[in-house]
């Protein structure tokens, strides 16, 4: 085990060193490529601690991720005030939505597919009040203002500058994401789960764990929707509170692997290239191409790997350090 | 230490569990025995939380515990197993455990330093890194007591922890019971193999269709006619 423990860190050493590095030498193109991965990646992470962790399948996570890109906007085009502050007031007010759908479904009892069903629907519900809301831009959404490279309004000239924002938000998360895995919490989490009956017989306020995942989940994808906002400059009701976003993110975290750190961000690093330079390469000549390409790699991931790309690398890890034991034994 | 009055609960027509009265003491190892369906299981649920009572009342230590979630009865010391075992099965055995043990340690270091002391006395230790879902049933029946073990409780509620295991195995878990009973803490177990819960129990409840038929020794129980007749039929 001790071997490959090594050459994991080496992995993520040679990783991080690539990330940090990437603007430096790669075109616009390709770091839009990357700013693409790290914001799925980091949408996936924020996704994985509702769904993943409690097990708890939200399809409509595209609402928090609105009311950030919304509030943040709307803050930022309309009374001026920067999206760096703006994006915590998103967060906020994402975070007592979160609090709101959790306790009401939770309180509840609802699961699976009733809660899945649940988040679909309030999200469209926030399509159709977003539409209606002329205050905000109605159906045509909202711009946001350019005002010249000014880092401190999360603007900048080149995509550069959005991709070191974007990086040490995945950074951040991925490090927030293992530090609730590692403590009672994400102990906590998990057991909900995996088995809630089992979980409360053994102390665990289910309902309790659940809601605050459901607020955490919350914050941090609507912090995502602020970065969505000022990278695109522009948002409306169907690109960010619409299903498009909600099941984008679910994808990465189901096919990197449910429940673990890393298996969001493996699924975003390996299929956003697939999905951007697909439709780069094919896009123009065979429309339409890319999506089969696209389906046709999801699909062969999902019967290959059942438990995502995560879970057959530990699967081969397992494999290893049994034969490694057995190998010792003789 | 635990007191139930009254205790009933209705399935719809049925009556699981009727008006059934009884008290263990702190110290104590009470054996609930009674045929299928007698309503020992609903009984469990009762105790631990898990079903609310259609009447009656729960008192553990002076404070009645009616409409407390199970967590919150597991936090005063009641902690219950399940006879269908529910383990955590993407989860190692020592996480499985720190679950409970998280229920009084809140650092991670304490809940697994727990844990691993609990994996030693429910001899699972060397399976510390296997998941759950790797286990025979015989390892799954130790951890289901392992995990209610971490919880620190004083009263246990072993729902047939026995059952399904081989002569030997029950040998090792009638030990472990009467040792953690001499560290202090009370049990109520229901259990369907006689010997078992005659070898334990300090005293034994016998329900029949969710009342309370006898309760007594283990040896006056065996020589009481209507306990003879619910198990053996009519001809005592
Ligand atoms: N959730 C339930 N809904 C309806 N009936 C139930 C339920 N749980 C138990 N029962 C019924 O209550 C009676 C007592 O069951 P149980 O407590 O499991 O018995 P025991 O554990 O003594 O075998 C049985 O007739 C059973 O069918
Ligand atoms: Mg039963």
């Amino acid at each position: 085990m001790k071997p490959l423990l090594k050459n994991s860190s080496i992995l993520l050493a040679v990783i991080l060193l690539v990330a940090l590095t990437l603007p430096l030498y790669a075109g616009e193109y390709y770091i839009h490529i990357g700013v693409m991965v790290l914001f799925y990646a980091y949408m996936a992470v924020a996704w994985n601690i509702l769904g993943g962790y409690a097990g708890q399948h939200s399809l409509g996570h595209s609402l928090f991720m609105g009311i950030g890109a919304y509030t943040s906007t709307y803050l930022f085009s309309v009374m001026g005030i920067t999206p760096w502050l703006g994006m915590w007031v998103g967060g906020a007010l994402a975070g007592v939505m979160g609090l709101f759908v959790g306790y009401l479904c939770f309180r509840y009892g609802l699961k699976g597919p009733y809660f899945a069903l649940v988040t679909i629907a309030l999200a469209e519900a926030a399509v159709y009040i977003a539409t209606n809301a002329e205050g905000i831009g109605g159906a045509q959404g909202l711009s946001v203002a350019w005002t010249g490279n000014a880092p401190e309004m999360m603007q900048f000239n080149g995509k550069g500058g959005y991709y070191y924002v974007i990086l040490v938000m995945t950074v951040a998360a991925i490090v927030l994401s293992t530090w609730i895995i590692r403590r009672r919490f994400g102990y906590q989490l998990l057991a909900v789960r995996e088995n809630e009956d089992a979980a409360e017989a053994l102390g665990v306020d289910t309902l309790r764990v659940k809601v605050q995942a459901s607020i955490i989940s919350a914050m941090l994808t609507a912090l995502g929707g602020t970065f969505f906002a000022q990278y695109f400059t522009y948002i409306n009701p169907r690109n960010v509170f619409g299903e498009g976003p909600s099941i984008q993110i679910l994808l990465f975290a189901i096919i990197g692997g449910l429940g673990t750190v890393w298996g969001p961000v493996v699924g975003a690093l390996v299929l956003v290239p697939v999905a951007e330079l697909s439709r780069g390469w094919l896009g123009g000549s065979f429309s339409g191409a890319h999506i089969l390409l696209y389906g046709t790699v999801m699909v062969l991931v999902m019967l290959f790997m059942p438990n995502g790309i995560v879970g057959l690398y530990e699967k081969i890890r397992q494999r290893i350090q049994n034969r490694n034991e057995k190998s010792e034994v003789a | 230490m635990l007191e139930v009055s009254k205790l009933r609960r209705d399935f719809g027509g049925l009556t699981a569990v009727h008006d059934l009265t009884f008290k263990v003491e702190a110290g104590e190892i009470v054996g609930l025995i009674g045929p299928n369906g007698a309503g020992k299981t609903t009984t469990f649920s009762m105790l631990a939380g898990f079903i609310p009572p259609t009447s009656g009342d729960i008192v553990f230590q002076g404070k009645s515990i009616l409409g407390l979630k199970p967590h919150q009865v597991c936090k005063l010391g009641v902690t219950r197993t399940f006879q269908i075992v529910q383990p955590f099965p993407d989860m190692t055995i020592l996480e499985n455990v720190m679950v409970g043990a998280y229920a009084r340690y809140t650092g991670t270091v304490d809940a697994r330093r727990k844990a691993l002391e609990v994996l030693e006395r429910v001899n699972l230790a060397h399976k510390a890194n296997t998941l759950g879902k790797n286990l025979n049933l015989l390892e799954l029946k130790r951890l289901e007591i392992g995990k209610a073990l971490a919880t620190e409780p004083s009263l246990l509620l072993l729902d047939e922890v026995a059952a399904g295991l081989k002569d030997a195995e029950v040998d090792n878990i009638l030990v472990l019971v009467r040792q953690l009973n001499k560290e202090g803490i009370t049990f109520l177990i229901v259990e369907h193999l006689m010997k078992v819960i005659m070898n334990l129990s300090h005293r034994v409840i016998v329900l029949d269709f969710g009342q309370m038929i006898a309760q007594g020794t283990p040896d006056e129980i065996t020589k009481d006619p209507a306990v003879l007749e619910a198990y053996l039929g009519k001809e005592a």
